[in-house]
Protein backbone atom coordinates (compact mmCIF):
# COMPACT_ATOMS: atom_id res chain seq x y z
CA UNK A 1 0.00 0.00 0.00
CA UNK A 2 1.62 3.35 -1.03
CA UNK A 3 1.23 6.14 1.50
CA UNK A 4 0.45 9.80 -0.22
CA UNK A 5 3.62 11.98 0.67
CA UNK A 6 2.53 14.69 2.31
CA UNK A 7 4.21 18.45 2.47
CA UNK A 8 4.71 20.11 5.72
CA UNK A 9 1.40 22.27 5.81
CA UNK A 10 3.99 24.82 7.30
CA UNK A 11 5.93 24.49 4.04
CA UNK A 12 2.67 25.24 1.85
CA UNK A 13 1.11 28.56 1.14
CA UNK A 14 -2.48 29.55 1.81
CA UNK A 15 -3.36 28.78 -1.47
CA UNK A 16 -1.81 25.78 -2.43
CA UNK A 17 -2.81 24.47 1.56
CA UNK A 18 -7.04 25.10 0.73
CA UNK A 19 -5.96 23.80 -2.82
CA UNK A 20 -4.98 20.49 -1.18
CA UNK A 21 -7.83 20.59 0.96
CA UNK A 22 -10.32 20.75 -1.59
CA UNK A 23 -8.81 18.41 -3.37
CA UNK A 24 -8.31 15.77 -0.66
CA UNK A 25 -12.49 16.67 -0.03
CA UNK A 26 -13.55 15.57 -3.75
CA UNK A 27 -11.29 12.30 -2.98
CA UNK A 28 -13.09 11.58 -0.23
CA UNK A 29 -15.99 11.91 -1.82
CA UNK A 30 -15.20 9.81 -4.90
CA UNK A 31 -14.76 6.53 -4.75
CA UNK A 32 -11.45 6.64 -5.92
CA UNK A 33 -11.07 7.06 -2.42
CA UNK A 34 -8.86 3.99 -0.82
CA UNK A 35 -10.49 3.42 2.80
CA UNK A 36 -6.87 2.12 3.82
CA UNK A 37 -5.78 6.07 3.45
CA UNK A 38 -9.27 7.21 4.75
CA UNK A 39 -7.29 7.90 8.18
CA UNK A 40 -4.90 9.79 6.96
CA UNK A 41 -6.74 11.47 4.52
CA UNK A 42 -8.93 13.26 7.58
CA UNK A 43 -6.32 13.73 9.47
CA UNK A 44 -4.04 15.61 6.86
CA UNK A 45 -7.65 17.56 6.08
CA UNK A 46 -7.41 18.37 9.72
CA UNK A 47 -3.84 19.46 9.91
CA UNK A 48 -4.44 21.92 6.76
CA UNK A 49 -7.76 23.41 8.60
CA UNK A 50 -5.71 24.17 11.45
CA UNK A 51 -3.17 25.34 9.74
CA UNK A 52 -5.25 27.90 7.72
CA UNK A 53 -6.92 28.72 10.63
CA UNK A 54 -4.22 29.71 12.00
CA UNK A 55 -2.99 31.74 9.52
CA UNK A 56 -6.07 33.54 8.99
CA UNK A 57 -5.96 34.71 12.75
CA UNK A 58 -2.75 35.68 12.17
CA UNK A 59 -3.14 37.81 8.97
CA UNK A 60 -6.08 39.54 10.66
CA UNK A 61 -4.40 40.51 13.31
CA UNK A 62 -1.85 41.90 10.69
CA UNK A 63 -3.94 43.58 9.06
CA UNK A 64 -5.07 45.45 12.00
CA UNK A 65 -1.99 46.49 13.22
CA UNK A 66 -0.51 47.52 9.78
CA UNK A 67 -3.92 49.57 9.05
CA UNK A 68 -4.21 50.70 12.19
CA UNK A 69 -1.77 53.72 11.32
CA UNK A 70 -3.89 54.77 8.45
CA UNK A 71 -6.91 55.74 9.94
CA UNK A 72 -7.37 59.33 10.01
CA UNK A 73 -5.74 61.53 12.28
CA UNK A 74 -7.84 63.06 15.16
CA UNK B 1 -21.29 139.32 -3.53
CA UNK B 2 -22.32 141.79 -5.71
CA UNK B 3 -25.32 141.77 -7.36
CA UNK B 4 -26.86 139.65 -4.89
CA UNK B 5 -30.26 140.38 -4.16
CA UNK B 6 -31.70 141.73 -0.73
CA UNK B 7 -32.64 139.04 1.89
CA UNK B 8 -36.14 141.01 2.21
CA UNK B 9 -36.76 140.44 -1.17
CA UNK B 10 -38.85 137.17 -2.17
CA UNK B 11 -36.74 133.59 -1.19
CA UNK B 12 -37.19 131.13 -3.68
CA UNK B 13 -38.11 127.51 -2.24
CA UNK B 14 -36.26 124.30 -3.03
CA UNK B 15 -38.59 123.40 -5.36
CA UNK B 16 -38.38 127.07 -7.17
CA UNK B 17 -34.94 126.42 -7.30
CA UNK B 18 -34.67 123.29 -8.47
CA UNK B 19 -36.81 124.29 -11.30
CA UNK B 20 -34.51 126.53 -12.13
CA UNK B 21 -31.62 124.16 -11.75
CA UNK B 22 -33.35 121.95 -14.23
CA UNK B 23 -33.86 124.81 -16.61
CA UNK B 24 -30.37 125.91 -16.59
CA UNK B 25 -29.77 121.82 -17.78
CA UNK B 26 -31.60 121.57 -19.97
CA UNK B 27 -28.94 122.49 -22.72
CA UNK B 28 -27.89 120.51 -26.09
CA UNK B 29 -24.13 120.25 -24.69
CA UNK B 30 -25.29 118.29 -21.85
CA UNK B 31 -27.35 116.34 -23.87
CA UNK B 32 -26.30 112.93 -25.30
CA UNK B 33 -22.53 113.12 -24.42
CA UNK B 34 -19.68 110.61 -24.51
CA UNK B 35 -18.42 110.22 -21.10
CA UNK B 36 -15.28 108.31 -20.15
CA UNK B 37 -14.77 107.57 -16.33
CA UNK B 38 -14.27 104.63 -13.44
CA UNK B 39 -17.29 102.55 -12.88
CA UNK B 40 -17.74 102.47 -8.76
CA UNK B 41 -20.46 101.26 -6.70
CA UNK B 42 -22.88 99.91 -9.24
CA UNK B 43 -25.75 98.47 -8.22
CA UNK B 44 -29.26 97.13 -8.91
CA UNK B 45 -32.40 97.88 -7.61
CA UNK B 46 -36.10 97.13 -9.19
CA UNK B 47 -34.27 97.05 -12.55
CA UNK B 48 -32.62 100.31 -12.65
CA UNK B 49 -28.77 100.36 -12.27
CA UNK B 50 -27.26 103.08 -10.14
CA UNK B 51 -23.66 103.41 -10.29
CA UNK B 52 -21.20 106.49 -9.90
CA UNK B 53 -18.70 107.93 -12.70
CA UNK B 54 -15.24 108.80 -11.00
CA UNK B 55 -12.09 110.20 -12.23
CA UNK B 56 -9.66 109.38 -10.26
CA UNK B 57 -5.67 110.82 -10.14
CA UNK B 58 -3.50 108.60 -12.01
CA UNK B 59 -0.44 108.38 -9.44
CA UNK B 60 -2.85 108.33 -6.05
CA UNK B 61 -5.76 106.66 -6.97
CA UNK B 62 -7.21 109.59 -5.09
CA UNK B 63 -10.65 110.69 -6.60
CA UNK B 64 -11.14 113.93 -8.40
CA UNK B 65 -14.77 114.10 -9.69
CA UNK B 66 -17.86 112.28 -9.08
CA UNK B 67 -21.00 112.23 -10.61
CA UNK B 68 -24.39 109.58 -9.96
CA UNK B 69 -25.39 107.71 -12.80
CA UNK B 70 -28.24 105.56 -13.63
CA UNK B 71 -29.70 103.34 -16.34
CA UNK B 72 -33.33 102.51 -16.59
CA UNK B 73 -34.90 99.06 -16.36
CA UNK B 74 -35.82 99.18 -19.89
CA UNK B 75 -32.19 99.43 -21.66
CA UNK B 76 -30.35 98.45 -18.84
CA UNK B 77 -30.15 94.94 -20.11
CA UNK B 78 -29.41 96.03 -23.42
CA UNK B 79 -26.39 98.02 -22.25
CA UNK B 80 -24.98 95.43 -20.56
CA UNK B 81 -25.27 92.41 -23.13
CA UNK B 82 -23.72 94.89 -25.55
CA UNK B 83 -21.03 95.63 -22.73
CA UNK B 84 -20.30 91.70 -22.41
CA UNK B 85 -20.19 91.13 -26.26
CA UNK B 86 -17.89 93.41 -26.60
CA UNK B 87 -15.17 93.01 -23.85
CA UNK B 88 -15.67 89.37 -22.77
CA UNK B 89 -16.58 90.25 -19.13
CA UNK B 90 -19.99 91.92 -17.28
CA UNK B 91 -19.94 95.34 -16.80
CA UNK B 92 -19.30 95.77 -12.83
CA UNK B 93 -17.45 98.30 -10.50
CA UNK B 94 -13.91 99.04 -11.40
CA UNK B 95 -13.80 98.96 -14.95
CA UNK B 96 -13.30 101.96 -17.09
CA UNK B 97 -16.24 102.93 -19.61
CA UNK B 98 -17.36 105.04 -22.24
CA UNK B 99 -21.08 105.73 -21.96
CA UNK B 100 -24.04 108.25 -23.87
CA UNK B 101 -25.79 109.86 -21.11
CA UNK B 102 -27.92 113.06 -20.86
CA UNK B 103 -27.42 115.23 -17.33
CA UNK B 104 -30.97 115.01 -15.55
CA UNK B 105 -31.75 117.03 -13.04
CA UNK B 106 -33.92 115.71 -10.07
CA UNK B 107 -35.37 117.69 -7.23
CA UNK B 108 -34.93 114.75 -4.89
CA UNK B 109 -31.64 112.83 -6.23
CA UNK B 110 -30.13 115.89 -8.12
CA UNK B 111 -27.51 115.84 -10.68
CA UNK B 112 -27.24 111.99 -12.51
CA UNK B 113 -25.93 111.15 -15.49
CA UNK B 114 -29.12 108.63 -17.33
CA UNK B 115 -26.77 106.73 -19.49
CA UNK B 116 -28.48 105.47 -22.69
CA UNK B 117 -25.56 103.51 -24.55
CA UNK B 118 -21.84 102.11 -23.84
CA UNK B 119 -18.75 101.87 -25.93
CA UNK B 120 -16.78 98.37 -24.91
CA UNK B 121 -14.21 98.63 -27.22
CA UNK B 122 -13.01 102.10 -25.30
CA UNK B 123 -12.90 99.77 -22.23
CA UNK B 124 -11.38 97.16 -24.34
CA UNK B 125 -8.58 99.94 -24.69
CA UNK B 126 -4.98 100.15 -25.47
CA UNK B 127 -3.94 97.72 -22.59
CA UNK B 128 -5.94 95.22 -23.66
CA UNK B 129 -5.11 95.66 -27.39
CA UNK B 130 -1.88 95.03 -26.36
CA UNK B 131 -2.77 92.24 -24.29
CA UNK B 132 -4.36 90.62 -27.52
CA UNK B 133 -1.58 90.68 -29.33
CA UNK B 134 0.97 89.23 -27.24
CA UNK B 135 -1.38 86.42 -26.87
CA UNK B 136 -1.78 85.80 -30.68
CA UNK B 137 2.02 86.09 -31.33
CA UNK B 138 2.49 83.49 -28.21
CA UNK B 139 0.00 81.50 -30.11
CA UNK B 140 1.64 82.16 -33.63
CA UNK B 141 4.84 81.20 -31.95
CA UNK B 142 2.95 77.31 -30.62
CA UNK B 143 3.97 78.33 -27.22
CA UNK B 144 0.45 79.55 -25.98
CA UNK B 145 -0.62 76.08 -24.13
CA UNK B 146 2.71 74.11 -23.16
CA UNK B 147 2.60 75.69 -19.03
CA UNK B 148 -1.17 74.28 -19.38
CA UNK B 149 -0.77 71.38 -20.59
CA UNK B 150 1.72 70.07 -18.11
CA UNK B 151 0.91 66.92 -16.11
CA UNK B 152 0.92 68.18 -12.58
CA UNK B 153 3.42 65.91 -10.36
CA UNK B 154 1.51 64.54 -7.43
CA UNK B 155 1.94 65.26 -4.67
CA UNK B 156 2.30 69.23 -5.29
CA UNK B 157 4.44 70.31 -2.09
CA UNK B 158 7.77 71.90 -3.20
CA UNK B 159 6.69 75.09 -4.40
CA UNK B 160 9.24 78.10 -5.67
CA UNK B 161 7.84 81.28 -4.81
CA UNK B 162 8.29 84.62 -6.91
CA UNK B 163 7.44 87.34 -5.45
CA UNK B 164 8.76 90.58 -3.75
CA UNK B 165 10.13 90.05 -0.63
CA UNK B 166 8.43 91.30 2.54
CA UNK B 167 4.77 91.85 0.30
CA UNK B 168 2.00 91.52 2.24
CA UNK B 169 0.46 89.28 -0.64
CA UNK B 170 3.89 86.97 -0.16
CA UNK B 171 2.95 86.81 4.07
CA UNK B 172 -0.27 85.42 3.18
CA UNK B 173 0.38 82.91 0.93
CA UNK B 174 2.89 81.45 3.49
CA UNK B 175 0.74 81.93 6.53
CA UNK B 176 -2.10 80.50 4.55
CA UNK B 177 -0.45 77.34 3.85
CA UNK B 178 0.85 76.76 7.14
CA UNK B 179 -2.33 77.20 9.07
CA UNK B 180 -3.71 73.93 7.34
CA UNK B 181 -5.54 72.14 9.72
CA UNK B 182 -4.28 68.90 8.08
CA UNK B 183 -0.90 69.39 8.34
CA UNK B 184 0.76 69.27 5.08
CA UNK B 185 4.25 69.77 4.80
CA UNK B 186 4.88 71.88 2.40
CA UNK B 187 8.16 73.17 1.67
CA UNK B 188 8.49 77.12 -0.18
CA UNK B 189 11.48 78.88 -1.47
CA UNK B 190 11.31 82.77 -2.42
CA UNK B 191 12.82 83.92 -5.13
CA UNK B 192 12.69 87.40 -4.98
CA UNK B 193 11.79 89.80 -7.66
CA UNK B 194 10.19 93.24 -8.68
CA UNK B 195 6.80 93.08 -9.19
CA UNK B 196 5.64 96.18 -10.28
CA UNK B 197 6.97 99.22 -12.07
CA UNK B 198 9.40 99.17 -15.69
CA UNK B 199 11.73 96.15 -14.00
CA UNK B 200 8.78 93.67 -13.42
CA UNK B 201 9.60 91.34 -16.72
CA UNK B 202 13.05 91.43 -16.21
CA UNK B 203 13.52 90.58 -12.75
CA UNK B 204 10.28 87.88 -13.16
CA UNK B 205 12.36 86.45 -15.89
CA UNK B 206 15.71 85.86 -13.72
CA UNK B 207 13.75 84.68 -10.78
CA UNK B 208 12.04 82.08 -13.21
CA UNK B 209 15.34 81.74 -14.64
CA UNK B 210 17.16 80.67 -10.96
CA UNK B 211 14.15 78.15 -10.50
CA UNK B 212 15.15 76.48 -13.91
CA UNK B 213 18.35 75.70 -12.62
CA UNK B 214 17.00 74.24 -9.79
CA UNK B 215 14.56 72.41 -11.46
CA UNK B 216 14.43 68.87 -10.27
CA UNK B 217 13.71 70.44 -6.67
CA UNK B 218 10.66 71.70 -7.29
CA UNK B 219 7.05 70.88 -7.97
CA UNK B 220 5.71 74.10 -9.59
CA UNK B 221 5.96 77.71 -9.44
CA UNK B 222 3.59 80.55 -7.55
CA UNK B 223 3.58 83.82 -8.72
CA UNK B 224 1.99 86.19 -6.19
CA UNK B 225 2.25 89.71 -5.36
CA UNK B 226 -0.79 91.95 -3.37
CA UNK B 227 -3.06 93.66 -4.76
CA UNK B 228 -1.50 96.82 -6.04
CA UNK B 229 -3.17 99.92 -8.33
CA UNK B 230 -4.83 97.78 -11.41
CA UNK B 231 -2.21 100.25 -13.60
CA UNK B 232 0.51 98.39 -12.28
CA UNK B 233 -0.69 95.13 -13.83
CA UNK B 234 -0.03 96.36 -17.49
CA UNK B 235 4.08 95.37 -16.64
CA UNK B 236 2.88 92.00 -16.90
CA UNK B 237 1.56 92.24 -19.78
CA UNK B 238 4.90 91.47 -21.40
CA UNK B 239 5.48 89.14 -24.39
CA UNK B 240 9.07 87.82 -22.88
CA UNK B 241 7.79 87.47 -19.17
CA UNK B 242 4.58 85.38 -20.70
CA UNK B 243 6.21 83.85 -22.83
CA UNK B 244 8.71 82.45 -20.19
CA UNK B 245 5.72 81.27 -18.17
CA UNK B 246 4.09 79.27 -20.94
CA UNK B 247 7.36 77.63 -21.66
CA UNK B 248 8.81 77.05 -17.97
CA UNK B 249 8.91 73.61 -17.67
CA UNK B 250 6.56 73.36 -14.10
CA UNK B 251 3.81 74.33 -14.03
CA UNK B 252 2.88 77.98 -12.83
CA UNK B 253 0.68 79.35 -10.75
CA UNK B 254 -0.57 82.89 -11.33
CA UNK B 255 -1.79 84.94 -8.32
CA UNK B 256 -1.45 88.44 -9.47
CA UNK B 257 -3.96 91.00 -8.88
CA UNK B 258 -7.33 90.13 -8.20
CA UNK B 259 -10.60 89.08 -10.13
CA UNK B 260 -10.91 91.75 -12.23
CA UNK B 261 -7.33 92.16 -13.51
CA UNK B 262 -6.16 89.69 -15.87
CA UNK B 263 -3.05 89.93 -17.33
CA UNK B 264 -1.49 87.67 -20.20
CA UNK B 265 0.44 85.49 -17.78
CA UNK B 266 -3.56 84.67 -16.64
CA UNK B 267 -3.93 82.96 -20.04
CA UNK B 268 -0.67 81.22 -20.52
CA UNK B 269 -0.05 79.88 -16.54
CA UNK B 270 -1.15 76.57 -15.90
CA UNK B 271 -3.03 77.72 -12.84
CA UNK B 272 -4.73 81.27 -12.33
CA UNK B 273 -6.16 82.53 -9.27
CA UNK B 274 -7.35 85.50 -7.61
CA UNK B 275 -4.66 86.51 -4.37
CA UNK B 276 -2.18 84.79 -2.84
CA UNK B 277 -4.47 83.51 -0.11
CA UNK B 278 -6.42 81.89 -3.10
CA UNK B 279 -3.16 80.52 -4.87
CA UNK B 280 -2.82 78.18 -1.06
CA UNK B 281 -5.88 77.18 -0.72
CA UNK B 282 -5.36 75.55 -4.34
CA UNK B 283 -2.50 74.18 -3.50
CA UNK B 284 -4.05 72.59 0.03
CA UNK B 285 -7.06 70.77 -1.35
CA UNK B 286 -4.77 69.59 -3.67
CA UNK B 287 -2.84 67.83 -1.30
CA UNK B 288 -5.71 67.45 0.44
CA UNK B 289 -6.95 65.20 -2.20
CA UNK B 290 -4.03 63.24 -2.50
CA UNK B 291 -4.80 62.65 1.41
CA UNK B 292 -8.16 61.32 0.57
CA UNK B 293 -7.17 59.31 -2.05
CA UNK B 294 -4.39 57.47 0.17
CA UNK B 295 -7.20 57.10 2.85
CA UNK B 296 -10.14 56.10 0.58
CA UNK B 297 -7.13 53.52 -0.83
CA UNK B 298 -6.59 52.35 2.69
CA UNK B 299 -9.90 51.80 3.30
CA UNK B 300 -10.21 50.00 -0.27
CA UNK B 301 -7.31 47.72 0.99
CA UNK B 302 -8.63 47.14 5.04
CA UNK B 303 -12.23 45.79 2.75
CA UNK B 304 -10.38 44.20 0.35
CA UNK B 305 -8.45 42.40 2.96
CA UNK B 306 -11.81 42.20 5.42
CA UNK B 307 -13.86 40.71 2.62
CA UNK B 308 -10.85 38.16 1.07
CA UNK B 309 -10.31 36.61 5.26
CA UNK B 310 -14.00 36.20 5.49
CA UNK B 311 -14.62 34.60 2.54
CA UNK B 312 -11.25 32.44 3.48
CA UNK B 313 -13.11 31.59 6.89
CA UNK B 314 -16.12 30.48 5.18
CA UNK B 315 -14.61 28.14 3.10
CA UNK B 316 -12.38 27.18 5.77
CA UNK B 317 -15.79 26.44 8.05
CA UNK B 318 -17.36 24.77 5.24
CA UNK B 319 -14.77 22.51 4.64
CA UNK B 320 -14.46 21.75 8.53
CA UNK B 321 -18.16 21.01 8.48
CA UNK B 322 -17.83 18.72 5.42
CA UNK B 323 -14.98 16.86 6.72
CA UNK B 324 -16.34 14.44 9.18
CA UNK B 325 -19.49 13.46 6.88
CA UNK B 326 -17.14 12.82 3.94
CA UNK B 327 -14.47 10.43 5.82
CA UNK B 328 -18.13 8.84 7.86
CA UNK B 329 -19.81 8.53 3.98
CA UNK B 330 -16.44 6.96 2.42
CA UNK B 331 -16.80 4.63 5.03
CA UNK B 332 -20.34 3.67 4.48
CA UNK B 333 -19.80 3.76 0.90
CA UNK B 334 -16.60 1.08 1.14
CA UNK B 335 -18.80 -1.20 3.66
CA UNK B 336 -21.85 -1.25 1.20
CA UNK B 337 -19.55 -1.91 -2.05
CA UNK B 338 -18.20 -4.88 0.40
CA UNK B 339 -21.87 -5.94 1.14
CA UNK B 340 -22.60 -6.12 -2.98
CA UNK B 341 -19.67 -8.18 -2.89
CA UNK B 342 -20.63 -10.56 -0.67
CA UNK B 343 -24.53 -10.80 -2.53
CA UNK B 344 -22.66 -10.99 -5.32
CA UNK B 345 -20.72 -14.18 -4.60
CA UNK B 346 -23.63 -15.47 -3.25
CA UNK B 347 -25.36 -15.29 -6.59
CA UNK B 348 -22.45 -16.79 -8.25
CA UNK B 349 -22.87 -20.05 -6.42
CA UNK B 350 -26.67 -20.12 -6.72
CA UNK B 351 -25.79 -19.50 -10.47
CA UNK B 352 -22.73 -21.05 -11.77
CA UNK B 353 -21.34 -23.55 -8.89
CA UNK B 354 -25.27 -24.94 -8.19
CA UNK B 355 -26.06 -25.86 -11.56
CA UNK B 356 -22.60 -27.07 -12.08
CA UNK B 357 -22.62 -29.63 -9.02
CA UNK B 358 -26.32 -31.10 -10.38
CA UNK B 359 -24.80 -31.67 -13.87
CA UNK B 360 -21.32 -33.51 -12.17
CA UNK B 361 -24.20 -35.66 -10.43
CA UNK B 362 -26.27 -36.49 -13.31
CA UNK B 363 -22.83 -37.64 -15.63
CA UNK B 364 -21.81 -39.75 -12.55
CA UNK B 365 -25.61 -41.21 -12.76
CA UNK B 366 -25.06 -41.93 -16.57
CA UNK B 367 -21.30 -43.26 -16.08
CA UNK B 368 -22.63 -45.64 -13.51
CA UNK B 369 -25.42 -46.34 -15.63
CA UNK B 370 -23.25 -46.95 -18.71
CA UNK B 371 -20.31 -48.61 -17.48
CA UNK B 372 -22.87 -51.23 -15.80
CA UNK B 373 -24.46 -51.94 -19.40
CA UNK B 374 -20.62 -51.93 -21.21
CA UNK B 375 -19.89 -54.74 -18.54
CA UNK B 376 -22.94 -56.77 -19.03
CA UNK B 377 -22.42 -56.79 -22.76
CA UNK B 378 -19.35 -57.84 -22.58
CA UNK B 379 -19.81 -60.79 -20.16
CA UNK B 380 -23.05 -61.48 -22.58
CA UNK B 381 -20.12 -61.67 -25.50
CA UNK B 382 -17.76 -63.54 -23.34
CA UNK B 383 -20.59 -66.12 -22.76
CA UNK B 384 -21.02 -66.81 -25.72
CA UNK B 385 -17.48 -66.75 -26.72
CA UNK B 386 -17.45 -69.46 -24.15
CA UNK B 387 -20.33 -71.75 -25.81
CA UNK B 388 -18.71 -71.17 -29.39
CA UNK B 389 -15.44 -72.19 -27.59
CA UNK B 390 -17.01 -75.27 -26.26
CA UNK B 391 -18.68 -76.28 -29.06
CA UNK B 392 -15.40 -75.83 -31.27
CA UNK B 393 -12.54 -77.33 -28.51
CA UNK B 394 -10.76 -80.56 -29.46
CA UNK B 395 -12.17 -82.34 -26.45
CA UNK B 396 -15.69 -82.27 -28.23
CA UNK B 397 -14.66 -83.25 -31.22
CA UNK B 398 -12.79 -85.86 -29.43
CA UNK B 399 -15.94 -87.10 -27.49
CA UNK B 400 -17.72 -87.49 -31.32
CA UNK B 401 -15.41 -89.99 -31.96
CA UNK B 402 -12.07 -88.42 -33.19
CA UNK B 403 -8.38 -89.10 -32.29
CA UNK B 404 -5.59 -86.92 -32.55
CA UNK B 405 -2.13 -88.03 -33.75
CA UNK B 406 1.34 -86.19 -32.14
CA UNK B 407 4.95 -87.28 -32.35
CA UNK B 408 6.45 -88.13 -29.13
CA UNK B 409 7.50 -84.64 -29.28
CA UNK B 410 4.33 -83.51 -29.25
CA UNK B 411 3.68 -82.36 -32.71
CA UNK B 412 0.69 -83.23 -34.53
CA UNK B 413 0.89 -85.78 -37.37
CA UNK B 414 -2.29 -84.56 -39.95
CA UNK B 415 -1.15 -86.58 -42.68
CA UNK B 416 0.16 -90.13 -43.22
CA UNK B 417 3.34 -88.68 -45.25
CA UNK B 418 4.48 -87.56 -41.66
CA UNK B 419 4.68 -90.61 -40.40
CA UNK B 420 7.24 -92.82 -41.18
CA UNK B 421 7.88 -96.59 -40.09
CA UNK B 422 8.98 -97.26 -37.10
CA UNK B 423 8.01 -93.60 -35.57
CA UNK B 424 6.96 -93.91 -31.84
CA UNK B 425 3.64 -91.93 -32.12
CA UNK B 426 0.64 -90.79 -29.55
CA UNK B 427 -2.70 -91.01 -29.85
CA UNK B 428 -5.43 -88.96 -27.83
CA UNK B 429 -9.13 -90.30 -27.26
CA UNK B 430 -11.62 -88.53 -25.32
CA UNK B 431 -11.28 -91.09 -22.84
CA UNK B 432 -6.73 -90.99 -22.77
CA UNK B 433 -4.07 -91.82 -24.70
CA UNK B 434 -2.52 -94.64 -26.32
CA UNK B 435 1.37 -94.78 -27.76
CA UNK B 436 1.85 -97.43 -30.81
CA UNK B 437 4.78 -97.83 -33.67
CA UNK B 438 4.41 -97.87 -36.81
CA UNK B 439 5.14 -100.97 -38.51
CA UNK B 440 4.14 -100.15 -41.51
CA UNK B 441 3.54 -97.80 -44.28
CA UNK B 442 1.38 -97.69 -47.25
Amino acid sequence: MQKPEFTPVKDLTYTAAVAELDSILRTMQSDRCDIDLLAAYTRRATELIAECRSRLTTTDAELRAILADLTPEA
Amino acid sequence: MSGARPFDSAPLSVTALSRIIAGLLSVSDLHDVWITGELVDLRASGGHCYMELVDKDAGSGRVNARIKAIMWANIAPGIGAKFQRGTGQRLQSGLKVMVLGTVNYHPSFGISVVITDINPSYTLGEAERRRREILERLKADGVIDLNRSLQWPVPVLRIAVVSASGAAGYGDFVNQLYSTPRRIRFSVELFTAVMQGVRTAESCIAALDAIGRRVNEFDCVVMIRGGGSSSDLQSFDDYALAANVAQFPLPVIVGIGHERDTTVLDYVAAMRVKTPTAAAEWLIARAGECLDRLRQAAADILAAATDRMAGCNTQLSYCEGMLPTVARAAVQRSRATLDNARLSLAGVRASRIVPEQSRLGAAGDALKVASRAIVSRAMERLDASAGLLGALSPEATLRRGFSVTRTSDGHTITSAGEAAEGTVIVTTFADGEVTSTIINHQ
